[in-house]
């Protein structure tokens, strides 16, 4: 876009925007809701958020402009690195050697009754881990052969070992952990985040999903969905194959000058059309065409990995023209790098069942867990290097875990070593973002079914993850359908355990 | 008594002494009176600072405020907390002014304000009288505030711009709020909107000229009432219905499976078309099945509430998701129907309203006995027959009429149609050496046993099973009561040559409820524990066919079991279960579905009035209290979401929440003579609703705005200004399809798939492909799209469009680069631009300033203005000087995409047309006119 007509713009910009902010503060002052963002707007005419000082006010014409959170937070933006299907904590980072000798033998009835497994039927057989465990680093974290080179880095980790879920089937339990509801119809976390602070970069989208694996996460896009926030909010699924970002190239023959030449018209127009309605609207539109147009030239500089060096590719093991998570994990370091305030990425395939050596433990799994292992450890180091990692926080995880017993679905016993979903405690681990290096909180009992110690929930997570990023996650709500929702729902405290 | 002395020497000053006297009087009365109104003052100042404490959710020391009885009953410390009339004598009071902080309340957080604890005071001391919140008092007259002439006594003068009743409410509150009317808008921006706000698409040409050029007064009504009677108007106003229907073409959770329940998109297209009443509107989607014997549309009708959600995933109880469907049931008819937030009350009392916990249960009791129950066949089904077949039936129904009973013929035709009532094997249980597989089919391998629920036998004598034999030799029993006990039956089974085999196995009756067993024995699989023999999704009791030797017995015998055995396309209905296998009813302790609390009969929250005399006690009797005229809630919850389609808000912004929390009408008054009027004088007809909507004069205004205006009243909640709003996702594709000349009139029929980039759809365990439509349903209304809830059609979400994976009450419009991009981009509007481009190049002329003003002149019905003529002109010759030079740039642009299906492919002989230079920027324009603000928005 010319120079002149940025100049000019932003000029307007600048008058447009006052103009609606002080209408719209003026509409706060009066208790009033506003009708374009509808009930977004109406924290300001009272409801908790007012009266503790925590009101969430952003410009209804930009509705990413950045803003301030509750309180100054230790993380910027968030890389939330989630495995669809569950891994198997017990073969990665909760070592249990009384499971080791325990393999084989049936599983004592007293932990079966009153559960409800998803698969396994009758009394199953315990299973022992299949992986070799060793503690690592200054911190003693242990952590199997599984994933030697994030071993490397565990003194960076700090571990929850009893996350706890009440949902054990994968969809259910992906939208409860990712929107705070195990239906669907809620605002995922990202949205929360980006409607919380908005982004940093206004020619990339707030909140970015990549997903790998071949299939999109089983809750599908509801994990990433905006629920009842404005859709500004929903996660933009960013593609390593075709266009980035849907519909971000120009079509064929209509070239960059030819585009540029038509916003300026589009946008000449629709001001001759502002000076006759008057209507602020067609002044956010007019900075949206211009948004759109930076956009197109910004994100495809940023997801196109091939301008990385050398060592990055060989550090992070991309595989540049394939769907990749390491191609993944290397876009996300560049996306928070330039600003995006949460980075999603959903890696499908970790559903060890045991049904088929794709699934079995000892041999889908491993494959699983390579391709994750180098990638993941290069970010963290990467995002060190460059100084990111204090602001930038790291989360790993799943939407559960998996049982110490064999699976035996059908109550046939399986030709491969496979486990079944497991709600009562799972690991997950947490990194950078004022996150407490080397800490490890919560441990489960001899063979890894209960917490006996610092079991925490979906919720305590969510609460944790708000935390870092500025929000008190009990004050952080949305009025909607009469009453103030909140990610956590009515349940949540931050794990302080973890906290630096 | 005697009077003071000076005040009767002066006749006078003694009348104004009583004046004055009668005036405070007067005022004290007043003032000693009911000055203080509970539901505007008293309600809200207790919503924000003392029922999160003290309500439905928590009653902290036992002190509740959710009704007057628990405000004056005692708490905790013994003594109510309120004594009416006595505000001093009341802890309340003190409680709030309190200095000591463990003392103080709101505890911990800020006090009250001066004016709230004085209003508190007033209101105790008068009493402490409940109000009812306005919503959920039923619908009064309301006298229409007309201009009054002089001293209210002579005729007002006569207003011009008004044209009918609405237009005196908007009068009345612009005055209070020192704003005036606009003028009419002019003919060609009027024929716009109100062909986009009555049928989601430019008016048909033909239309469009009649109307321009008429020029009676009556023209404006002409043109509304021709519209009303467009088939599109069906189809503009399903796409709202079905956001709040939740309707999509998949099951929603993980494999996200296809349904086929798009006939019911269809019923509602004719069904609005038809204008039925809108409370047989809501009485046949509630509760169709019910109604005396229910016809084919009066089933699809009830498939409303099978759009809920279902979850196929591997692993999951079949009763956590059949409760799942139940409370969503029960959440979107509060919120789409009754505009009332009542999810809230699965886990506790209404935080603020007078709503209780149980209340919830009740309510669901409606809904819980229905026959779905997270099946993967999604059972019942309406059985769609061809026509022969539906012939057929027709004849074979009346013969068992004739030859046995009405009751049997009913039963038949029942069973035909729906294949109920029958049982499903997924309800089985403790399980040896069988499976439901993939917790979804019944499979039994060799020495099986499982366990069924009770049933009851009575006057049944024939067992009607459609089993499937994978391997031959084994024999399927039934015991009654234990694995051992009698046994009801014993099938020898032979592989089944098709996937099943439906076959009738006669039994000897025997009477009363008894637990069924099944058995499954097979030595030809003992050498293979692990394979399955046989499988069976349901089984249904009854009857041998009727009328055995009677004349005709054998082609209807026939007949009979051609029909079972069809195959024929289904849709998803809702059927009750018999009276003999009635689902108890519970409450829920905290919300939690396995946690079963006190029993419940079904029942409505005594807050919303009362059931309607002899209504049943099912989801009739419910959909009878719905459409009471009675109901508060029903008529206002639609009145208020028709003014927010045509008027770009709601008269309450809230429609999803008319109650205590819900924003407040701007025009209370309006809101509800129009509700009044609507179920009173227009029949529930929401043709008739519109209409008035879009007659008014407050419709009809120009939406020109100015910077006084927009600074006083910026989202034009007063109506000082006609609306204007961006378009719906539905409107902007079909605008452009229909300038394009590419939209297709073709009406109902499954999902179509027009263009969409490749990679969009990934479900997990799902092969099913985006397969690009053919032909004229690539450009079919938005309204027919495929709706996949996991993988919405990417650019109706990006212009706010529901992913219908929950009730969606209101769409927030917002205003993003992305929708930009799809609108610049997406190939949907390129190919739009192409063809209206072409359009313009035919009608316009030689000149190209002409072609121009014509594609303007088409879009918005009005001339361009020079200003934006020549910004476009120049736009053209920029583009066209730059394509000259690029001749390659123009065959991009009309490179004909690779074709996606094999069938599609062009001969090769065939020429492709030649285009220029002037074609390509002709093309860039029209990309421009379709991105115009003007364009997307109604003006």
């Amino acid at each position: 876009m010319s120079r002149r007509i940025n100049l000019q713009d932003e000029l307007r910009q600048e008058s447009a925007a006052l103009n609606t902010r002080r209408l719209f503060l003026k509409n706060c002052a009066m208790g009033l809701g506003a009708a374009a963002m509808g009930s977004l707007l109406s924290a300001c005419g009272g409801g908790s958020i007012t009266n503790t000082g925590n009101a969430i006010v952003f410009d209804p014409a930009n509705p990413l402009a950045p803003r301030p959170p509750h309180f100054p937070g230790k993380a910027k933006s968030v890389i939330y690195l989630h495995m669809a299907g569950a891994p198997s904590q017990l073969d990665l980072f909760d070592y249990k050697p009384t499971l080791a000798k325990l393999n084989g033998q049936a599983c004592p009835e007293s932990l079966l009754a009153g559960k409800t497994f998803a698969f396994i039927r009758g009394v199953p057989k315990l299973l022992g881990p299949q992986s070799n465990f060793m503690q690592r680093g200054q911190s003693g974290a242990w952590i199997s052969d599984y994933l030697p080179h994030l071993s490397t880095i565990a003194d960076d980790l700090a571990f929850l070992k009893a996350v706890n879920t009440d949902q054990f089937n994968h969809a259910p339990a992906q939208l409860l952990m990712h929107t705070g509801s195990a239906r669907l119809g809620r605002p995922s976390i990202g949205s929360w985040a980006t409607y919380g602070l908005g982004s940093e970069n206004s020619n990339l989208p707030g909140f970015v999903v990549l997903t790998s694996g071949g299939q999109n996460p089983d809750a599908g896009k509801a994990v990433w969905g905006s629920g009842f926030l404005p859709s500004v909010y929903q996660g933009v699924q960013c593609r390593s194959a075709g266009e980035p970002v849907l519909y971000l190239q120009d079509p064929q023959g209509i070239d960059r000058d030819l585009r540029q030449a038509s916003i300026e018209a589009i946008n000449d127009v629709n001001r001759k059309t502002y000076e006759e309605f008057k209507d602020p609207e067609i002044l956010s539109r007019i900075s949206q065409y211009e948004m759109a147009y930076r956009m197109q030239v910004t994100a495809p500089e940023v997801m196109n990995i091939n301008d990385e060096p050398a060592y990055i590719h060989e550090m992070y093991g991309t595989k540049p023209g394939q769907e990749a998570f390491a191609n993944n994990v290397l876009l996300a370091r560049k996306l928070v790098e330039k600003g995006v305030r949460f980075v999603q990425l959903f890696d499908w395939g970790w559903d060890a069942h045991g049904t088929g050596a794709d699934t079995a433990i000892d041999v889908g799994f491993i494959n699983k867990c390579r391709e994750i292992d180098k990638s993941i450890t290069a970010l963290i180091l990467d995002l060190k290097q460059r100084g990111l990692l204090e602001e930038t926080l790291v989360v790993w995880g799943s939407e559960f875990g998996r049982t110490p017993m064999q699976e035996n679905r059908n109550g046939l016993e399986l030709p491969f070593k496979g486990r079944d979903h497991h709600a009562d405690a799972f690991t997950m681990w947490m990194c950078g973002g004022g996150i407490k290096a080397g800490a490890s909180h919560g441990e489960t009992d001899e063979i890894g079914f209960n917490a006996v110690s610092g079991k925490v929930s979906v919720y305590d997570v969510q609460a944790t993850i708000l935390n870092q990023l500025g929000f008190d996650h009990e004050k952080f709500t949305y009025q909607f359908q009469g009453r103030p929702f909140r990610l956590t729902d009515v349940e949540g405290a931050v794990i302080k355990q973890v906290v630096a | 008594m005697k009077m003071p002395n000076f005040l009767g020497k002066n006749p006078l000053i003694l009348a104004v002494c009583l004046l004055l006297a009668v005036l405070l009087l007067a005022n004290f009365i007043n003032f000693g009176g009911a000055s203080i109104h509970y539901a505007t003052q008293v309600k809200p100042i207790l919503n924000k600072k003392c029922i999160s404490c003290h309500g439905g959710v928590k009653q902290n020391a036992e002190f509740s405020m959710m009704t007057r009885e628990h405000l004056l009953r005692p708490n905790e410390s013994g003594k109510p907390a309120v004594v009416p009339g006595k505000p001093d004598e009341s802890e309340l009071m003190k409680r709030i002014q309190s200095h000591d902080p463990e003392e103080r309340m709101p505890y911990e957080e800020a006090p009250l304000s001066k004016k709230e604890i004085s209003i508190l005071r007033q209101w105790i001391k008068e009493g402490a009288q409940w109000g009812e919140h306005w919503a959920y008092v039923p619908v009064q007259p309301v006298k229409v505030p007309k201009a009054k002439g002089f001293l209210g006594i002579f005729p007002a003068p006569k207003n011009q711009w008004v044209q009918n009743d609405i237009d005196w409410f908007i009068l009345d509150r612009l005055k209070k709020e020192g704003l005036s009317n606009s003028p009419i808008a002019d003919k060609a921006t009027l024929l716009r909107r109100v062909s986009l706000d009555l049928t989601g698409q430019p008016a048909p040409a033909s239309l469009a000229k009649k109307y321009l050029a008429d020029q009676s007064p009556k023209a404006y009504e002409n043109l509304v009432d021709s519209l009303l009677a467009l088939p599109a108007y069906g189809e503009r106003w399903a796409s709202m219905w079905l956001d709040l229907a939740r309707y999509a073409d998949t099951k929603g959770y993980e494999r996200d499976y296809k349904r086929d329940i798009w006939r019911y998109r269809d019923w509602l297209i004719r069904t609005l078309n038809k204008d039925m009443p809108y409370n047989d509107f809501l009485t046949e989607q509630l509760a169709g099945d019910l109604l005396p014997n229910p016809t084919d549309d009066q089933f699809l009708a009830t498939a409303f509430h099978r759009n809920t959600p279902t979850n196929d995933e591997g692993g999951t109880l079949n009763e956590e998701y059949r409760v799942v469907a139940l409370i969503d049931r029960v959440n979107t008819t509060f919120e789409a129907i009754l505009g009332t937030t009542f999810a809230c009350t699965q886990c506790h009392g209404h935080p603020y309203e007078a709503i209780f916990h149980d209340e919830y249960y009740k309510v669901m009791a409606y809904f819980n006995n229905s026959r779905d129950e997270d099946t993967n066949e999604d059972y019942p089904l309406l059985r769609h027959y061809p026509k022969a077949d539906s012939l057929k039936l027709d004849s074979l129904c009346r013969w068992v009429a004739q030859n046995d009973s009405p009751k049997r013929s009913m039963e038949i035709y029942t069973f035909l149609k729906t294949l109920q009532p029958s049982f499903y094997s997924i309800a089985s249980d403790q399980f040896v050496n069988c499976e439901l597989y993939d917790t979804k089919w019944l499979n039994m391998r060799n020495h099986a046993s499982a366990r069924f629920q009770e049933v009851d036998l009575t006057g049944k004598s024939q067992l009607i099973l459609p089993l499937c034999g994978v391997v031959g030799g084994g024999r399927f029993s039934i015991h009654l009561d234990s694995l051992n006990g009698p046994l009801l039956l014993s099938i020898g089974m032979e592989k089944t040559a098709n996937y099943c085999d439906t076959k009738a196995y006669d039994f000897q009756p025997v009477k009363g409820k008894h637990r069924l067993f099944f058995r499954y024995e097979n030595p030809a699989l003992a050498s293979d524990p692990r394979k399955s023999g046989i499988g069976f999704n349901w089984f249904y009791f009854t009857n041998p066919f009727p009328g055995q030797g009677k004349p005709g017995y054998e082609q209807k015998l026939a007949d009979y079991w051609a029909l079972i055995r069809q195959d024929p396309p289904t849709t998803p209905i809702m059927m009750d279960n018999p009276a003999t296998l009635p689902r108890p009813n519970h409450v829920f302790e905290r919300g939690n579905w396995l946690v079963k609390g006190q029993k419940v009969s079904p029942g409505v929250p005594a807050l919303l009035g009362k059931l309607p005399a002899g209504a049943p006690s099912n989801r009739l009797g419910f959909a009878q209290w719905v459409t009471d005229p009675k109901n508060p809630l029903t008529a206002r919850t639609m009145v208020n979401r028709m003014w927010e389609q045509v008027f770009g808000q709601g008269l309450a912004e809230t429609l999803e929440d008319l109650g205590s929390q819900g924003i407040p009408p701007t025009h209370p008054e309006l809101m509800d003579y129009l509700a009044w009027q609507f179920v009173h004088e227009q029949g529930w007809s929401m043709k008739k609703l519109l209409r008035e909507m879009v007659l008014s004069a407050t419709y009809r205004q120009s939406s020109v705005g100015n910077p006084n205006l927009v600074e006083k009243d910026p989202t034009n909640k007063f109506y000082a200004r006609g609306p204007r709003v961006r378009l719906s996702a539905e409107q902007i594709r079909d605008q452009a399809l229909s300038l394009a000349g590419l939209l297709s009139h073709k009406k109902y029929g499954p999902g179509v798939m027009p263009y969409q980039p490749d990679g969009i759809w990934k479900s997990p365990y799902n092969s099913d492909n985006w397969i690009q439509s053919e032909g004229e349903d690539r450009y079919r209304r938005a309204v027919y799209t495929y709706c996949k809830r996991s993988s919405g059609y990417p650019s109706m979400l990006t212009f706010d469009g529901a992913t219908r994976a929950v009730c969606t009450a209101r769409r927030i419009r917002t205003n993003t680069p992305l929708q930009a991009l799809v609108t610049l981009n997406d190939p949907v509007y390129i190919e739009a631009a192409k063809a209206f481009a072409q359009k313009m190049k035919k009608l316009g002329g030689k000149e190209v300033k002409n072609q121009i003003k014509k594609g303007y002149g088409l879009a918005l019905g009005k001339h361009i203005e020079e200003q934006k003529l020549q910004t476009l002109v120049g736009l053209y010759d920029k583009a066209k000087a730059k394509y000259a030079a690029d001749p390659k740039l123009v065959q991009a642009l009309f490179a004909e995409p690779e074709p996606k299906n094999a069938a599609e492919k062009k001969p090769a002989s065939l020429p492709m047309p030649a285009y220029s230079a002037e074609d390509a920027a002709l093309t860039l324009v029209a990309n421009a006119l379709l991105n115009l603000d003007e364009l997307v928005s109604k003006n």
